[in-house]
């Protein structure tokens, strides 16, 4: 029998609001890698928690990962969930909020951290307006599914990381809950971490992979595993930071990194059964990430059953950053900003004149350029923090500053044409 | 020519973005009717639900419709069912779907 239903209006997002946030990430990420660059001497040493350290990590963190995922997601909810976006207007004045917040917060850090606090509220209202945004855009979802749940609760740790974090301040300001000082930052960067960004990359992964590969017929039963494993994984580290039992680490570490095994073993299996045999090569990029963070993961177990988890903890979460959140950002948004920039300019000329393919919108020549850049750069950068020579970092963070300006210019250079 | 094979035909130069092949080869029209004179019926699919083409080429296909001089009037339907699978490709597609 064949059921009908009429083409969906208006289930696409103003261009100008994933735009706004996709731009002000991009200089973000520059700034935040040049930070990071001018800091080598104390980045070297494995000093990490510095004010200086702390705005580079936030403007990454906040400024361009967690905006990129804001924007994406005003374009990518709509169409994979099927529901408009609530309240476009209103998105805009997130844009605006977060935007402050995160540009004083950043510069807060930098020059008077105890400052923090009013810039760091400013952020945590444009991540509420978000998240309320989220919220009342997906409760209109006819059928709530396994991707529903991941990016439910990515979106819910995120909002415990903000609480977290501003707990943080306060704490650093009055001294209140010191005596959870430790457990309270491990599990802002967990959930910052893990509960957000990696629950959000799976979940949006389940939709993406299939599409870019032209997948058919394979299963979507390991989604669940993937998702409780990985959970119970979180939840299990969150008990160790709380109660500092070391049996309980082991535990958690070894659960997530199960989880993201099961989840890469998962997406193999879906790439099997694709149609589509030749891959792009962002979306390789994408599926490397996906490798490295296996072996991130596996390290952070590695470490933990060693009982060596503190000395490795810095380069591991920048690993975890780089080689596996932004390696997966960079990836599908080389993807992402075409469509959005083709369906602005061609979805009214398609069918009428000949309009071009979404892989003639990007610059595909740049691509093997531009992560031979960030994964030589990265490398460099690890090796740097092992044998502490300055030049090795320079060399290192030096081709990701090249590597961010060139991406802003490919992604900015999509909007040109 | 048969008007309905002449708009198969011409839905031939509507092409899925991402993969760069055509609607017709690609499958994803189940059924062409002209119900009444200068109307056009078409059912249609998506590879996939959510695909993020949807509107786009649902709205490519009624461009590509009504701008044929026999047709006044285009009604454009999406089915999910039955989904589409690699099957319903024509040899072309599929040849263009593996050089791809």
């Amino acid at each position: 029998m064949i059921s009908m239903i009429q083409p969906t209006k208006g289930n696409e997002t103003n261009i100008k609001l994933p735009f706004s946030f996709i731009a002000f990430s991009m200089i973000a990420l520059i700034l935040s890698q040049l930070l990071i660059l001018l800091n080598g001497d104390l980045l070297i040493t494995g000093t990490f928690r510095l004010p200086a350290i702390w705005s580079a990590a936030h403007l990454f963190v906040l400024g361009w990962a967690l905006m990129v995922a804001m924007g994406a997601m005003y374009q990518l909810v709509p169409v994979a969930f099927l529901t408009p976006i609530w309240n476009e207007r209103f998105g805009f004045w997130q844009f605006a909020l977060t935007s402050i917040g995160i540009a004083s917060f950043a510069a807060t850090l930098y020059i008077n951290p105890q400052d923090a606090l009013i810039p760091g509220l400013l952020t945590l209202a444009g991540i509420l307006m978000f998240l309320f945004q989220m919220f009342m855009t997906l409760r209109s979802q006819a059928k709530p599914n396994i991707l529903t749940l991941f990016v439910g609760t990515a979106l819910f740790s995120l909002l415990l990381t903000i609480v977290l974090g501003i707990t943080l301040v306060l704490s650093m300001n009055t001294g209140f809950a010191s005596a959870y000082y430790h457990a309270v930052f491990k599990t802002h960067i967990l959930l910052g971490t893990a509960g957000w960004f990696s629950l959000l990359i799976f979940g949006f992964s389940y939709k993406m992979v299939p599409m870019f590969s032209l997948a058919h017929g394979y299963s979507m039963k390991p989604a669940n595993y993937v998702f409780t494993v990985y959970f119970i994984g979180i939840i299990q580290l969150v008990f160790s930071f709380i109660t500092k039992i070391q049996l309980l680490e082991i535990i958690g570490t070894f659960f997530l990194s199960a989880g993201f095994m099961v989840f890469a073993w998962h997406v193999k299996k879906i790439i099997d059964k694709r149609v589509k045999k030749k891959l792009d090569r962002p979306f390789m990029f994408a599926l490397l990430a996906i490798g490295f963070g296996a072996v991130i993961h596996l390290a952070a177990f590695a470490g933990s059953l060693a009982d060596r988890l503190p000395v490795i903890i810095g380069p591991l979460l920048i690993s975890y950053l780089i080689a596996w959140i932004a390696f997966s950002i960079i990836g599908y948004l080389y993807k992402i900003v075409p469509f959005l920039w083709w369906t602005h300019k061609y979805s009214k000329e398609i069918g009428k004149q000949k309009v071009p393919s979404l892989k003639d919108m990007m610059d595909e020549k740049l691509a093997l350029p531009l992560f031979t850049l960030f994964i030589a750069g990265t490398l460099f950068l690890l090796l740097s923090f092992s044998v502490k020579l300055l030049p090795v970092f320079y060399l290192g963070q030096g081709l990701n500053v090249v590597g961010a300006v060139l991406f802003s210019y490919i992604i900015a250079k999509v909007v040109i044409k | 020519m048969e008007l309905k094979e002449k708009i198969r035909e011409n839905l031939k130069t509507v092409y899925d973005p991402e993969l760069n092949i055509n609607v017709v080869d690609l499958g994803l029209i189940y059924d062409i009717e002209v119900p009444e004179p200068r109307t056009a019926k078409v059912i249609m699919t998506l590879t996939t639900p959510g695909c993020p083409l949807h509107d786009s080429i649902a709205s490519g296909i009624k461009y590509c419709v009504l701008g044929m001089e026999e047709i006044d009037h285009a009604d454009i339907q999406l089915t999910w069912e039955p989904a589409w699978t690699p099957d319903r490709m024509t040899e072309e597609g599929k040849k263009q779907l593996q050089g791809f």
